[in-house]
């Protein structure tokens, strides 16, 4: 999978650079405007993270052009200027997501992984993971062929773990990502607690694995070398 | 009062004031003439009486004239002189005194002495008085019977433009994006009026745009470090090799800038709310937002043993900027979770004019009128950033509607009524 990363911060972008790299992505950046819409012109990659913020103008420029070259790569913006005017236009010009900054690693990550299923399997691709396999098309997960009944959440939970193995997933970001906007609610943290233990008791109910990790104070991971 | 009887009212004192010295003025002016014309005939009849004497010197008594006008008496020799006197005769037919005018003199005629006394009634400056007075009445009364209609061509006429571009102010919103053009006016100094109200209007679309510019280049500026700061820490969190010791560290120092981004998204949120950055309006029904959120938290709810009763068959329709409605409900619904006790209840109630959010929970330790304020919380509460109900009442503000609290019967409620938008509609 390859991915363009149109960001003029330095130190962001090789952070995520980094971290997307650790997931197996091809990652190619560009600074400015110029460079990037050039970069289009040549490859074509499966994904583009787009600040709108950029030295040489609005990134939503480039949205328009790679809706006409390659309209089946996957758009992700990435705004410090968390205005709705931007988020509206920028997702009425065709991007898929919309992320603000400051975001969570595991968010973008799972962002991403979502958007390429989206645009690229029409979300029709299944998740496999250990014993699990997963259809985000139609919300279903099965262990053994037996289906495991999740809730909502519980749902979002697991897709959201799938989507980092192995990695920290703070109880910041699951929250955030569980509830949005409630997230700074008290007590969030006792219902990630309580989410988390439901899910985990479900998967290991049909899969006799417990693939949750506990990582003390920081929050899970989500780990396949599961411990049984 | 309003300018024009305002003005209306000093001018009729002024006129009062004018009329007054002017009828007095008047008055003694006239009675002044008159007397002089008075004493010329006095002077010219006594020339008669001297003349007649010369001509027909007549021995005996002279007595009255039968008019009594005039009276002729010898006397004994002495100085001759003549004054003139105001007296009042008694009118037996009117029986009424009569102001008259009297010439008393002694004259000389071939060696003999005469007091003569001649009386003209004054009766005419009694009749002027009366005349100047009903005349200065009426006058005033014309006077303003003109004004009152005056009046009423200069509201409508000559105040029109000002009354128009009054009308124009009032429409005023700094941020919006349709420009104010006054109309041109003949009048000078409404001309000069909005010239230099276009000239502000124009330094505060600046200064509005310019303090938009800098929020927004503020939060840019901000968040981007932020975002460093944040994905920074995660990644040091994902390193396996780190100690344990400074995970600690790293996860509280990624809580913190965490709390940090979310203050500062929630400070930029309250000054874009107060700018009024948020201009496109349409009828929303919180009732529908309402149980859309509160499906969103049912897991939170029942986690806490949370009761909720809705109870909102009655819409509650107001205009308002669909992402203001969001954050304001959501900002209403977190509160009455995050200060609720563990089987608790919650009650939203719409009566098509307010909706009221009730719920249990621990009694304040603020004073109830500073609810509202930026950074005032409960203290037991760390995590909240003390600006969900700001942010909620600036919304309110902001959208022309109310947002009060109350405490009764051991409920904490929040009353979201329609106020200013009721209060607008009926106007329309």
């Amino acid at each position: 999978m390859k991915i363009l990363i149109v960001e003029d911060e330095k130190d962001l972008r090789e952070t995520i650079i980094g971290f997307l790299k650790i997931e197996g992505y091809v990652c190619e950046y560009s600074e400015t405007l110029a460079q990037g819409s050039e970069k289009l012109d040549i490859y074509e990659y499966d994904c583009l993270l787009l600040d709108i913020g950029l030295p040489d103008g609005s990134g939503l420029e480039l949205i328009k052009l790679l809706k006409e070259r390659h309209p089946e790569t996957g758009i992700i913006i990435i705004s410090a200027r968390n205005s709705l005017d931007n988020k509206i236009e920028g997702l009425d010009l065709g991007a898929d997501d919309y992320i603000a900054k400051p975001f969570n690693l595991t968010e973008l990550n799972s962002r991403i992984k979502s958007v390429i299923r989206r645009v690229k399997f029409a979300g029709r691709k299944e998740i496999v993971a250990g014993q699990l396999k997963i259809l985000p098309d139609s919300r279903q997960v099965f262990a053994n062929h037996q289906q495991i009944a999740l809730t909502r959440k519980e749902f979002d939970l697991l897709i959201f773990f799938v989507s980092n193995p192995e990695r920290v997933l703070t109880k910041e970001a699951i929250a955030e990502h569980l509830w949005g906007d409630f997230a700074d609610s008290s007590d969030t943290f006792d219902f990630v607690y309580s989410q988390i233990k439901n899910l985990r008791h479900k998967i290991i109910e049909k899969t006799g694995a417990d693939y949750f990790q506990n990582v003390y104070g920081a929050g899970y991971t989500f780990n396949l070398k599961s411990n049984c | 009062m309003d300018l024009v009887n305002k003005v209306n009212l000093r001018f009729l004192i002024l006129l009062i004031v004018v009329f007054t010295v002017a009828g007095v003025a008047l008055y003694f002016a006239m009675g002044y003439v008159v007397t002089d014309n008075i004493d010329e005939i006095l002077e010219s009849r006594a020339l008669k009486v001297t003349q007649s004497l010369t001509c027909n010197p007549k021995q005996g008594s002279y007595g009255a004239s039968p008019d009594q006008s005039i009276e002729i008496d010898y006397c004994s020799p002495r100085h001759v002189y003549k004054v003139f006197s105001d007296t009042a005769i008694y009118d037996t037919n009117d029986k009424e005194l009569i102001g008259c005018r009297k010439l008393t003199f002694i004259t000389k005629v071939n060696d003999q002495y005469y007091k003569v006394q001649i009386i003209l009634s004054r009766l005419e400056t009694e009749d002027m008085i009366q005349v100047i007075f009903y005349f200065m009445i009426s006058l005033f009364t014309c006077i303003v019977i003109a004004l009152f209609f005056l009046n009423k061509r200069l509201s409508s006429g000559l105040w029109s433009p000002f009354f128009k571009t009054l009308h124009q102010l009032k429409s005023f919103k700094a941020g919006q994006k349709n420009e104010i053009v006054f109309e041109k006016c003949s009048i000078k100094e409404f001309s000069e009026l909005n010239m230099v109200l276009n000239e502000m209007i124009n330094k505060i679309q600046s200064d509005f745009n310019n303090l938009k510019e800098f929020t927004e280049n503020a939060s840019h500026e901000l968040q981007t470090p932020l975002a460093i700061i944040k994905t920074k820490l995660e990644t040091v969190l994902q390193c396996k090799s780190l100690p344990h010791e400074s995970q600690g560290q790293v996860q509280i120092a990624y809580q913190a800038v965490t709390r940090l981004s979310k203050l500062n998204e929630a400070l930029l949120l309250l000054s874009k709310i107060e700018n009024r950055q948020f201009p496109d309006e349409s009828m929303i029904n919180l009732c529908e937002l309402i149980a859309d959120r509160v499906a969103v938290v049912e897991d939170m709810l029942s986690l806490r043993q949370i009761s909720i009763t809705l109870n909102l068959d009655t819409p509650f329709q107001i205009r308002i900027n669909p992402y203001l409605a969001d954050i304001l409900i959501n900002n209403l619904l977190s509160n009455a979770i995050r200060h609720n006790v563990d089987n608790g209840k919650i009650l939203i109630d719409s009566f098509g004019d307010k909706i009221v959010f009730s719920n249990t929970g621990k009694s304040l330790d603020i004073e109830p009128e500073k609810i509202f304020q930026r950074f005032v919380k409960q203290k037991q509460i760390n995590e909240s950033n003390g600006l969900g109900l700001s942010i909620a009442y600036e919304i309110c503000k902001n959208s022309n509607l109310e947002l009060e609290y109350n405490n009764q019967n051991a409920l904490h409620n929040f009353i979201l009524s329609s106020g200013g938008q009721a209060s607008a509609k009926a106007i329309d």
